[in-house]
């Protein structure tokens, strides 16, 4: 398995200004599944034909394993790669696709003959080495695809997009599968997808790619629970983050969001250093219906309220107080009545806050004031809101454990109507913020 | 009923063409084929198979099949590669430099009036000024008679034939390697196969109903090659097919016989064995095609 390296690795065609990929520097460590996740355009695509050596890099450096691999062609690489369409060679039997790569570097008929069926066995193609490509479903390319790609055991395996022709429940299936593979083979893996969902449930790490650059670097964890702006919110989590920019106000007791939301005061440093406004994010799964006009809860009108089996997805309209009439979209549980039409009252978990600069849309760093904070309270309160993140089968603070009291919290909860300074209370717990 | 009516309504003009020009000729050439028939003489005679026997008699239309045989046993490989070889270079390395410019440079000469480039390839194959054998002298080489040699007037029209047909044989490749998916390219250079292995195992399969058409499309043309030899050996002051019948082939014969010498029923005899060579050729390629062009 091999390490590889990006240094300032950048893609241009011809004689475009904008460059397609815009010196990425990155690291991806020996049998690592490392996602390259972002919106159709974003480079993703071509930074691994560059590490297939499909394209050649403009400028910077590509490595594997500290050595320079910038003009080693394609075949001289021990690269696996999957494409998004297969690729097999259609005049081909399964048996062939297979064989071709080991055939293509002379090895031996016995030795052929031994790893062809044992990939055949490891991905159940046993029964299917006599067909041709034509005559096999998409889950069915998708597995011979892989297996050829790997048959040649490489020492790095790339995926473009390898489950974006399968239907949902082949999706979930294969995802599954390349989980499996991955645990067993520890190959070093590159795998470019706008899927987030995939990109969630596969990743070691995923890199959040944006105009040729890289936004992000980090675990599922981080990418979702610490966002490192606005483009990264809006993109990881679906849907993706609510964001609505207000003025901020120190009211002596806490920071006053707009005039519904609310803040306790140790945010104020940081809120003072870039001006008298700021964007707010809130996900939608963080969203819980509340007792009627409490402080630091969300006043807003249903739009649309779409069924979702487990769960009801509302779009909403914010109260003029609460941020200028913006939308909101909010994921609540599936019985809590909510029809369109209807004022909502909503709370979120202060872990749940996410505060953006208005302008630059970089994160604010709240010195972990509200990440840290693992109870529901202050702006919020309520513990329905953590019923739904306990189905995604992370912790409602990401990378902390909840508290009890927090995690027992299942219904409406009595909300604060303003913390002591330097806490938080909510349903009774006090919580320091220091 | 309306819709059927618009149909046949809709097919009428194209099937009274071919009906007038096509069909009915063709029908009566087979009818004459079996009668001595004269075109200002009413004295038609049933002979039977009697024109085939005599045709089989005359070692001049014998010496036309050998030479026709000849003619396209050498057009149908060199129009393969040289086309192949061309879209080649087109599509990986002149493509990058000008690619619709040298495109239309090889396409060129086929929009080209065939007579026009006969006349063209004449003065270059002028023993005594012409481009060829400045050329070969120019390298060391002796000086050829070209069309004014038994041994080399052929391989001149073959020369002019090629020229004239090539453009179009590859615009049809470029569009078969245009259908070859960019991936498979791909993941075979990432399977480890070299350039000669990628094109042998992955590019030829998969272009072969390509190269099948082109196959049959040179095959037909090359029976029927008609034109350029005529233009080139002899053009209407008489004597094309020469020197000594060297370039006369099945066709020109064909058109000799019935309208030089007035042989209608000679010429239609041979015209139905033509057409009888070309069928079973066809056939033949058609029966090899099914077993080694793979269609996706």
């Amino acid at each position: 398995m091999a390490e590889i390296q990006m240094r300032g690795l950048t893609k241009r065609y011809g004689n475009e200004t904008v460059p397609a990929v815009d010196g990425v520097d990155l690291t991806i460590s020996e049998g690592e599944l490392v996602v390259l996740l972002g919106p159709s355009g974003c480079g993703k695509t071509t930074t691994l034909r560059m590490v297939a050596g499909l394209e050649q890099p403009t400028a910077g450096e590509l490595c594997f394993d500290d050595q320079v691999v910038n003009d080693v062609p394609p075949d001289r690489r021990n690269v696996g790669m999957v494409f998004q369409n297969y690729a097999l060679y259609p005049h081909m039997t399964v048996r062939r696709n297979l064989a071709f790569g080991l055939q293509a570097r002379r090895t031996s008929k016995e030795e052929v003959a031994r790893r062809v069926d044992a990939i055949a066995e490891l991905l159940g193609l046993e029964n299917l080495l006599g067909r041709r490509p034509k005559e096999l479903s998409g889950g069915q390319r998708q597995r011979v695809a892989l297996g050829r790609a790997l048959v040649r055991e490489p020492s790095v395996f790339l995926m473009d997009e390898p489950l974006s022709n399968l239907d949902a429940n082949l999706r979930e299936q294969t995802r599954l599968e390349l989980a499996r593979l991955h645990s067993e083979l520890r190959i070093t893996t590159v795998y470019v997808t706008h899927d987030q969902g995939e990109a969630l449930t596969l990743a070691d790490r995923i890199v959040v790619m944006k105009d040729g650059r890289i936004v992000q670097v980090g675990t599922p964890d981080d990418l979702y629970w610490r966002p490192s702006d606005t483009f990264v919110a809006g993109f990881i989590g679906s849907p993706g983050m609510n964001l609505w920019t207000v003025p901020w106000t120190d009211d002596g007791e806490g920071v006053s969001l707009g005039r519904a939301l609310w803040l306790p005061r140790d945010v104020l440093p940081a809120l003072e250093a870039i001006g008298p406004t700021v964007t707010v994010g809130v996900r939608p799964e963080h969203l819980a219906c509340s007792a009627e006009g409490r402080r630091g809860e969300v006043a807003c009108r249903a739009e649309l309220v779409e069924r979702l089996g487990s769960h009801v997805q509302v779009h909403a309209r914010l109260d003029e107080g609460g941020g200028d009439g913006q939308r909101l979209v909010a994921r609540l549980d599936a019985t809590t009545g909510v029809v369109a039409g209807r004022d909502l009252i909503l709370s979120a978990p202060l872990s749940g806050v996410h505060l953006f600069h208005p302008v630059t849309g970089r994160r604010v760093d709240t010195g972990d004031h509200l990440a840290a904070v693992d109870a529901p309270a202050g702006l919020v309160g309520v513990g329905a809101s953590h019923s739904s993140l306990s189905g995604m089968g992370r912790s409602a603070t990401g990378l902390r454990p909840r508290s009890a009291t927090a995690r027992s919290s299942r219904v409406t909860v009595p909300v604060p109507t303003g913390p002591p300074a330097g806490a938080v209370r909510s349903g009774g717990t006090r919580v320091d913020l220091t | 009923m309306q819709d059927r009516l618009t149909a046949y309504g809709l097919m009428l003009p194209a099937t009274a063409v071919f009906l007038v020009f096509f069909y009915v000729p063709a029908m009566y050439l087979l009818y004459i084929s079996f009668f001595h028939w004269g075109i200002l003489s009413s004295a038609t005679r049933f002979v039977g198979l009697a024109n085939f026997r005599l045709l089989f008699h005359q070692p001049l239309f014998v010496h036309s099949l050998v030479t026709s045989a000849y003619y396209t046993v050498v057009m149908i490989p060199a129009t393969v590669l040289l086309s192949l070889g061309i879209a080649l270079l087109l599509k990986d390395g002149l493509a990058r430099r000008g690619g619709g410019i040298w495109r239309g440079a090889v396409f060129l000469p086929h929009v080209t009036p065939i007579v026009a480039t006969a006349i063209i390839w004449i003065w270059i194959f002028n023993p005594h000024f012409g481009l060829a054998n400045f050329v070969l002298t120019s390298v060391g080489l002796p000086a050829l008679g070209w069309l004014q040699s038994v041994h080399w007037a052929l391989p001149a029209v073959m020369i002019d034939s090629l020229w004239h047909s090539l453009g179009l044989y590859v615009i049809i490749f470029l569009a078969g390697l245009a259908s070859v998916p960019r991936e498979l390219v791909e993941v075979a250079r990432l399977d480890g196969a070299r350039r000669h292995q990628v094109f042998s195992r992955i590019i030829w399969p998969l272009i072969s109903p390509t190269t099948f058409f082109v196959t049959v499309l040179a095959t037909v043309s090359s029976w029927q090659a008609f034109s350029q030899i005529y233009t080139m050996t002899g053009g209407p002051h008489g004597g094309a097919g020469g020197p000594a019948f060297a370039t006369t082939t099945d066709a020109l014969l064909v058109y000799q016989t019935a309208f030089v010498y007035g042989h209608f029923s000679l010429a239609a005899a041979m015209s139905v064995i033509l057409f009888g060579i070309i069928m079973a050729l066809t056939l033949v390629q058609r029966w090899i095609s099914n077993r080694v062009v793979f269609y996706r």
